[in-house]
């Protein structure tokens, strides 16, 4: 995993790159819920899309691969949605 | 233990993958949440008195903490007024009434018709307005990490203060509001300078001296007509009178702290099955299509941060 992880540098900085994004947005806009729902929603897409380019390139990008980080996206979203609802 | 094996761990019964990180799995956690969700909502709605935000802020402090902010950026502390007080009181009432939150009420009311049902005839007037924060200094905080509500609390040209704070019942939620309403009366003098340093909080340049602009703030009635020589008082004025009672301390489950932590412990359970399935199949050199655990699992991990350090309560 973490060979994986060495080989691929240039696949995963963007991807934590978006992370950091996230947090520093919600940390830095904290009573903003509207700016922080755009964020949320802007991490979740972000993802999906890195997974698409990420298995693309790696030459194994299906259609359940895709799917599977729609639904990780999805929940992430929702969670953080209901967070952001009731704060 | 069949079914927990089943469901939390790579196996030959699950195509080597945790069910519960399969598309199908992830769509009943999607659907846990949002049912659980319904629940709460509808929990709040049903019985108004268990869900809620459970506040004790006192308007006294509440103008303490203004004017300390005041202070640690060289400004002359704004007065308790009584009549800006009740006017506070009046918009929160109002806002409870009509159960809106916004500076104009659903009905085209302006937050300055209360400043004139008081009797405070404005030179300059402001309003800022807070709920769901169970203290004060963490609502006076989140007021100044905003440009325009910092704009309102830092201002020079504003002398007065007035500061409600009220329970009740929003969107079938018990809360607590703070309306803090900044004047100055027409015909009052003001500073042209700050008057005073802390001198263990320097003052940053940004707001030595702010401008008087502000989205809250009405068209000017009234010129300032003259510069002011003679340096203000800084002896902090407290309150003489509670602008309005807070009622008693209230028991209250607040749903943000329930869905915090319901959704903390959704988010643990997922980082842990991924961090057990990355060893699993790294281990056992397991080919699989399958999107990258370790990349689901930073994911979360943001999640579970953004979780943590978000904070209840709102500031329009």
């Amino acid at each position: 995993m973490m060979r994986d992880l060495s080989r691929h540098v240039a696949h995963y900085t963007p991807l934590f790159g978006i992370f950091v994004c996230g947090i520093l947005g919600f940390w830095l806009y904290s009573y903003d819920r509207k700016f922080q729902m755009a964020v949320a929603v802007a991490v979740a897409v972000s993802y999906v899309v890195w997974g698409a380019v990420h298995h693309y390139l790696h030459k194994d990008l299906y259609w359940e691969v895709l799917f599977e980080y729609v639904m990780f996206a999805a929940v992430g979203l929702v969670v953080l949605a209901s967070a952001i609802f009731w704060a | 233990m069949n079914i927990l094996v089943h469901l939390l761990f790579p196996h030959q019964t699950n195509n080597h993958k945790a069910k519960i990180i399969h598309p199908s799995g992830l769509s009943l956690v999607l659907c846990f949440v949002l049912v659980f969700q319904l629940l709460v909502r509808g929990v709040g709605i049903a019985n108004p008195q268990v869900l809620g935000f459970a506040a004790n802020i006192s308007p006294s402090e509440v103008i303490r903490l203004t004017n300390e902010k005041r202070a640690q950026n060289g400004l002359a502390p704004v007065n308790y007024n009584a009549a800006l007080s009740a006017a506070a009181q009046a918009k929160a009432s109002h806002m409870i009434n009509l159960s809106y939150w916004a500076h104009i009420a659903p009905d085209g009311t302006q937050p300055w018709k209360f400043f004139g049902d008081a009797g405070y005839k404005y030179k300059y007037a402001g309003e800022n307005l807070a709920r769901d924060f169970s203290n004060p200094s963490s609502a006076v905080d989140a007021w100044m990490a905003s440009s325009s509500h910092r704009e309102n609390l830092l201002s020079s040209k504003y002398k007065d203060i007035g500061v409600a704070v009220i329970d009740g019942q929003l969107s079938g939620v018990e809360t607590t509001i703070i309306v803090q309403m900044f004047g100055t009366r027409a015909g009052d003098v003001l500073p042209t300078q700050p008057v005073a340093v802390n001198t263990q909080a320097p003052p940053t340049t940004a707001t030595a001296k702010p401008t008087a602009r502000s989205t809250q703030r009405p068209q000017a009635t009234v010129q300032p007509s003259a510069t002011p020589t003679q340096v203000p008082i800084l002896a902090q004025v407290q309150p003489t009178a509670t602008a309005t009672p807070i009622g008693t301390p209230r028991v209250l489950i607040s749903p943000f702290n329930v869905t915090r932590g319901a959704s903390s412990v959704i988010v643990s359970v997922l980082l842990i099955v991924l961090i057990v399935d990355m060893v699993i199949i790294s281990r056992r050199r397991i080919a699989r299509v399958s999107g990258r655990s370790f990349a689901h699992f930073a994911f979360f991990a943001m999640i579970l941060a953004v979780i943590i350090i978000m904070k209840a309560g709102r500031i329009i």
